[in-house]
């Protein structure tokens, strides 16, 4: 029995061996800066890309961690890990900004953290890196007004609504359609029931926890309770999908207008289909990049690159059937060009 | 001390009624401080029941109990009518119950049993100290000489018995009930036992002790209350008590000509050979032994002498190192109880809840289980009528009283669940047949019936291998006796050497050489 | 048979409520897509019910959906032929169940710590396999993925049966006939009621479990396939994750009692269409989605205490019924 487990552990160390290099610092003065995401999908998989160019370009060893379903929990043990690892900065996409204020303050304080992709302005964050979440909403909102130009009934899914970025962006798209004044303040909680106006009836916001099956189930439930539904909104890049998905189940495809976030395969492919209308992409590449840079530069006592206002924005684009294949085909060069994390 | 004319406890038209049984039909029952009532009766004549009422377990349909019992103190109280309510409420009058089964926690000491649910403690602490003085005082009481804070699990079943009583003294009972409290004790426990009761007797505690041993009965009790089919069948004063008395009342029937066995065994080529046989408990002993075709070998002993451990062993329980089995002169390999059964041996384990049956199924699915594949359609589909059949010929050939087929075992009487215990066996037709206590806690009735089974089993010219604490089922079933002492085997003795005090001298260890 | 007619009245009830609040969750689309859920929830339920008889559990069936489920557009994505991986897959999730068996019965390891840490390898492995890469068929494969999303119509209406439907009820009959018919299903019940008096029986107990456990994974295995032909694209880290619960939730609520020893497969089947069945209503009623874990867990604890006491209710009934049967 004992000689059993032996061999496993040889074998789960042979197994994952090769990772595990690469987690202790190499020493010599080289900086090593944590790159955190919010979750797991092909978004982050185009950030770490960016993130490790940036490494490579700058030779800074970039250790790149994504939390699973715990969400704000792993957050924290990821970022008190790196920490432990004494990281010359992190960047950090913070799940509940609301509530992980201490940790982020206590990364803040004992190296130099950066959010990105989605804001936690409360905190001592140096800067943020990312979109304009409010303003990408409000594009998304343009994409339904085209979608739909006679105006209609929609509904909005979304993974989890605590979060920054999740809530920006849903407010752009309604603060849009209902041709309310830029105002990304302001805030129409989920259970508000139906919101109507300037001919858009946004009928209700449901949200899935991260679970793609029920993410679909959601889709199609909707198809139940409003047959008569104009448009789906998916704000979280696994959305899109999903609906493409209930949607192709239930014979509808091309019959409702989709309209996506972020740059999934199978909504990319629902645009070269004509499925999907469009979508609002943003660059991750660009997060994983920057920040990295800017935590490099920042590191070695360095903040010119920081503005005023700490935002360095990093705009939203709108992908629609005429730019989407040039759009892909960037893309696919961007992932295959840099290493990732992947073996082989 | 009370006077002896008024009694203690005083039971009129006791009865109860369970879902298609009438437990008990109009039970008297007088109790006077300071004597022992021997209560007996077949299994299912009622006095589990009358006995759980007066504990406080169950309540009664109709008639009166009346107690004189007052809190702890035996000052003389006036009868007055009580019915408990629960455990709890017959204890704190006085009235003490030690169940057939043990009810220790083996995970906590022998201190922490004794005062369970009721520890002293000082503020919100269990007062340990206390626990301790008093158990080492109760303890003494009982015979039992060993710390307190010994765990129960590393104790004989023997001697968890005597921390049960422990417990219940140590609530100064009035009313002691003990249902078969020796069904487990060797025999110097046993006599310990004795010795409690009559110093608890002289103390002007009243006991009602419950057995199916008539020697023992005989030995300690001052009157005895026959009861059969839930009624009263009669009294038996001290000078009165016999044996056969006994008997015959319980059962309504004379069994004073008892068929003692005749051998048949052909000991010229032996069915069995066993040779090193060890255990897990026994690890340094290598049992060997011959068993011949027809023959009914008894495996004597005091409890823990290892006879459960060699039948377990043979059946391919526990067993540790390299055995050598021959079957009919050819050497078979019983690793597990599956490849047992394959060659043919069975075996009748001594804990029949636990092991023997399945007690929340019904007897059809008990009496099939070891069948059912040899029966099954393609080895894979159930034959539901086969089982039928087989189910309904195994309760014919043993008269086992049920419903139907479909009753669940729990519901079934100690005998009847024995004979669904042996009965899984008996379509396999074994060549060894191994059976350990097979009548622990079965009436007068079903013990005939089993032991008519075990004859009828050698006489086909299969072995039969039993190990029993009773003597007088030893002495009356067995062709030959293997006497166990401390592992191994401590002397054979054939039919013409077996006598009581034979085996007695052997099991006690008196046989050695030295 | 009581212990499906509890849990089948509480999921009528469900219906005809929701059907009232809301008459558009009775549309033929609306329970194609409720027979569609239902049937990959209850293949795992299925599965776990083997499990729970025989007096174990199985944590690792979130897991395993997940790893089989991923499994199968990565190997084809890498150029493996549709029928290689399918026995390439199968044979994945029969180790799984293997492992898991083999570690019960020979070990002597307690089902729940062996399927906890299958829990976490399982997940770990794919995630490091796939790279955390989302996997997916894209717009190819439609033929192998309509196995989950296809459906036969029936002519007259609108409502179509799901694929998955049919897969499921040929699960069905095999498993409540290898349960209730066979001696497998007999040991297995045995086992999960008294081991001890199983072995002193002659029962080949370890065996009898290690094929509980492999049933178990050879099920996930299967639902983390239809899963993912289903959905189209799967996360390593997501995918099926905490569908053990489900899969455990429908078969307790099916009458598999957690201390073994018995279990319905029909009523697994009819526990995995409840819980589908609140998740729809929840949706279709319009009830806040923060609401919904709060909305299954009371429906759920409801249905256990009414199954509870119609038992105990019909128990007490036969009983008064024996006895005056007794008494004339």
């Amino acid at each position: 029995m004992k000689s059993c487990t032996v061999a496993l552990i040889v074998a789960a160390a042979m197994l994952f061996g090769c990772d595990s290099k690469s987690s202790s610092s190499d020493g010599g003065g080289k900086q090593t800066i944590g790159f955190v995401t919010n979750g797991v999908a092909s978004f982050w998989t185009i950030a770490e890309a960016g993130a490790k160019a940036a490494g490579k370009d700058l030779g800074v060893q970039v250790e790149v961690r994504m939390p699973g379903k715990d969400g704000a929990g792993d957050q924290k043990r990821m970022i008190e890990e790196l920490l432990a690892m004494q990281v010359d900065g992190i960047a950090v996409s913070p799940v509940d900004s609301e509530n992980q204020l201490d940790i982020l303050n206590d990364a803040a304080k004992r190296t130099k953290l950066v959010t990105h992709d989605s804001d936690a302005a409360k905190s001592d964050r140096l800067a943020f890196i990312g979109v304009d979440n409010y303003n990408a909403g409000r594009m998304c909102g343009q994409l339904v007004k085209e979608a739909i130009p006679d105006g209609g009934e929609l509904m909005i899914f979304v993974g989890r609504i605590e979060q920054d970025n999740a809530k920006l962006r849903r407010q752009g798209v309604i603060d849009e359609l209902l041709g309310r004044s830029h105002d990304p303040s302001r805030f129409d909680a989920p259970d508000v029931g139906v919101l109507e106006g300037g001919g858009y009836k946004i009928l209700d916001t449901r949200t899935d926890a991260f679970d793609q099956a029920n993410a679909k189930a959601q889709a199609e439930d909707a198809l139940v309770k409003y047959p008569e539904i104009d448009c789906m909104v998916g704000l979280f890049a696994y959305n899109p999908p999903m609906i493409i998905e209930a949607l192709r189940g239930a014979g509808k495809l091309g019959q409702i207008a989709i309209i996506g976030f972020d740059e999934d395969d199978a909504t990319l492919q629902g645009i070269i289909d004509g499925h999907v209308h469009g979508t609002v992409v943003q660059n991750p590449y660009q997060y994983g990049y920057q920040s990295v840079q800017l935590l490099s530069e920042l590191a070695k006592g360095k903040s010119d690159g920081v503005p005023a206002d700490k935002f360095i924005n990093v705009p939203a684009r709108k992908i629609l059937k005429d730019n989407v294949e040039s759009f892909w085909t960037d893309l696919k060069k961007l992932l295959s060009a840099v290493p990732t994390s992947q073996p082989k | 001390m009370t006077s002896s004319d008024q009694p203690l406890l005083r039971v009129r038209g006791a009865t109860k009624r369970f879902p298609g049984v009438t437990a008990l039909d109009g039970v008297d029952l007088d109790l006077h401080a300071g004597e022992v009532l021997a209560v007996i009766g077949e299994n299912g004549a009622g006095k589990s029941t009358l006995m759980k009422i007066l504990g406080g377990v169950q309540r009664l349909d109709a008639g009166t109990v009346e107690y004189a019992g007052g809190n702890v103190s035996f000052s003389p109280v006036s009868l007055s009518p009580v019915s408990f309510n629960s455990v709890q409420e017959a204890v704190s009058r006085g009235i003490s119950l030690i169940h057939q089964e043990l009810n220790l926690s083996d995970n906590l000491d022998i201190g922490a049993n004794i005062f369970l649910g009721r520890e002293p403690h000082r503020f919100w602490w269990i007062d340990r100290a206390t626990i301790e003085a008093r158990s080492r005082e109760i303890l003494t009481r009982v015979g039992l000489h060993l710390s307190p804070s010994t765990l129960v699990a590393e104790l004989s079943i023997g001697m968890q018995q005597l921390v049960e009583i422990a417990r219940a003294l140590s609530v100064d009972a009035n009313v002691l009930i003990m249902d078969e409290p020796t069904s487990s004790l060797t025999l110097t426990e046993t006599e310990r036992l004795f010795e409690v009761v009559a110093d608890l007797k002289r103390q002007g505690v009243a006991v009602i002790y419950i057995s199916h041993r008539l020697g023992e009965v005989k030995a300690i009790a001052d009157r005895v209350l026959v009861l059969r089919d839930g009624q009263n069948v009669g009294e038996l004063a001290r000078d009165e008590i016999t044996h056969d008395r006994m008997v015959s009342m319980m059962v309504g029937r004379d069994l004073s000509n008892l068929r003692v066995r005749k051998s048949r065994a052909e000991h010229d080529r032996p069915l069995l050979k066993v040779r090193s046989l060890s255990s897990e408990r026994f690890p340094e002993t290598a049992i060997d032994f011959d068993l011949a075709p027809g023959e009914i070998l008894g495996l004597a002993g005091l409890v823990g002498a290892g006879r459960t451990e060699v039948l377990e062993a043979l059946f391919g329980i526990r067993r540790v190192g390299h055995a050598r089995i021959e079957l009919e002169g050819s050497a078979v390999t019983c690793g597990d109880p599956r490849q047992a059964m394959r060659h043919g041996l069975a075996l009748v384990p001594e804990d029949r809840k636990q092991h023997g049956v399945i007690t929340e199924w019904p007897v059809r699915e008990n009496l099939s289980l070891p069948v059912l594949w040899r029966d099954a359609r393609g080895r894979v589909f159930i034959d539901r009528r086969r089982e039928i059949e087989g189910s309904q010929s195994a309760m014919d050939r043993l008269s086992v009283k049920a419903s139907s087929d479909r009753q669940l075992v729990h519901s079934l009487s100690g005998g009847n669940q024995q004979k669904v215990a042996v009965g899984k066996w008996l379509d396999l037709d074994p060549r060894v047949l191994l059976l350990d206590e097979p009548t622990r806690g079965v009436d007068v009735g079903a013990k005939e019936e089993i032991y008519r089974l075990m004859d009828s089993v050698a006489s086909s010219g299969a072995g039969v291998v039993f190990a029993s604490s009773e003597m007088e089922e030893v002495l009356r079933m067995s062709d030959r006796v293997l006497v166990f002492h401390q592992g191994s085997i401590a002397g054979e003795l054939n039919a013409d050497e077996l006598s009581e005090e034979a085996i007695m001298t052997l099991a006690t260890g008196g046989g050695e050489p030295s | 048979m009581i212990k499906v007619v509890g849990i089948f009245g509480l999921l009528l009830f469900v219906f005809v409520a929701t059907a009232i609040a809301d008459p558009k969750f009775v549309t033929g689309y609306n329970l194609q897509n409720l027979l569609r859920w239902t049937s990959l929830f209850a293949i795992l339920g299925i599965g776990a019910s083997f499990v729970i008889v025989s007096g174990g559990i199985d944590l690792s069936i979130g897991s395993v959906v997940g790893l089989t489920g991923c499994l199968v557009p990565l190997l084809l994505s890498k150029g493996m032929s549709v029928g290689g991986t399918l026995l390439a897959v199968t044979g994945v999730a029969l180790a799984v169940g293997l492992i898991h068996g083999l570690l019960v019965t020979k070990l002597r390891l307690q089902p729940f710590v062996v399927t906890l840490c299958g829990l976490l390898f399982y997940r770990g492995l794919i995630r490091y396999i796939s790279g955390d890469q989302v996997q997916g068929f894209g717009s190819e494969y439609r033929g192998l993925r309509s196995l989950a999303t296809g459906s036969v119509p029936i002519g007259f209406s609108e409502f179509q049966i799901p694929a998955p439907f049919i897969i499921l009820v040929v699960i069905t009959v095999v498993a409540a006939v290898l349960l209730n018919r066979t001696v497998f299903g007999r040991y297995l019940k045995a086992i999960g009621r008294n081991e001890q008096a199983a072995r002193y029986s002659g029962l080949p107990t370890d065996r009898v479990v290690i094929g509980a456990y492999v049933l178990c994974s050879l099920l996930a295995g299967l639902g983390g396939v239809l899963f993912a032909f289903d959905m189209n694209s799967v996360q390593p880290s997501g995918h099926g994750s905490f569908y053990e619960l489900y899969a455990i939730a429908a078969a307790v609520l099916g009458g598999c009692s957690l201390r073994g020893g018995e279990g319905s497969i029909i009523g697994v089947v009819i526990g995995a269409a409840v819980l589908r069945v609140l998740y729809n209503a929840i949706n279709v009623l319009g009830i806040p989605t923060q609401l919904e874990f709060a909305v299954i867990g009371i429906v759920i604890l409801a249905g256990v205490i009414v199954d509870e006491l119609v038992r105990r209710w019909v128990t007490r009934r036969r009983l008064l019924r024996q006895a005056r049967g007794a008494r004339r």
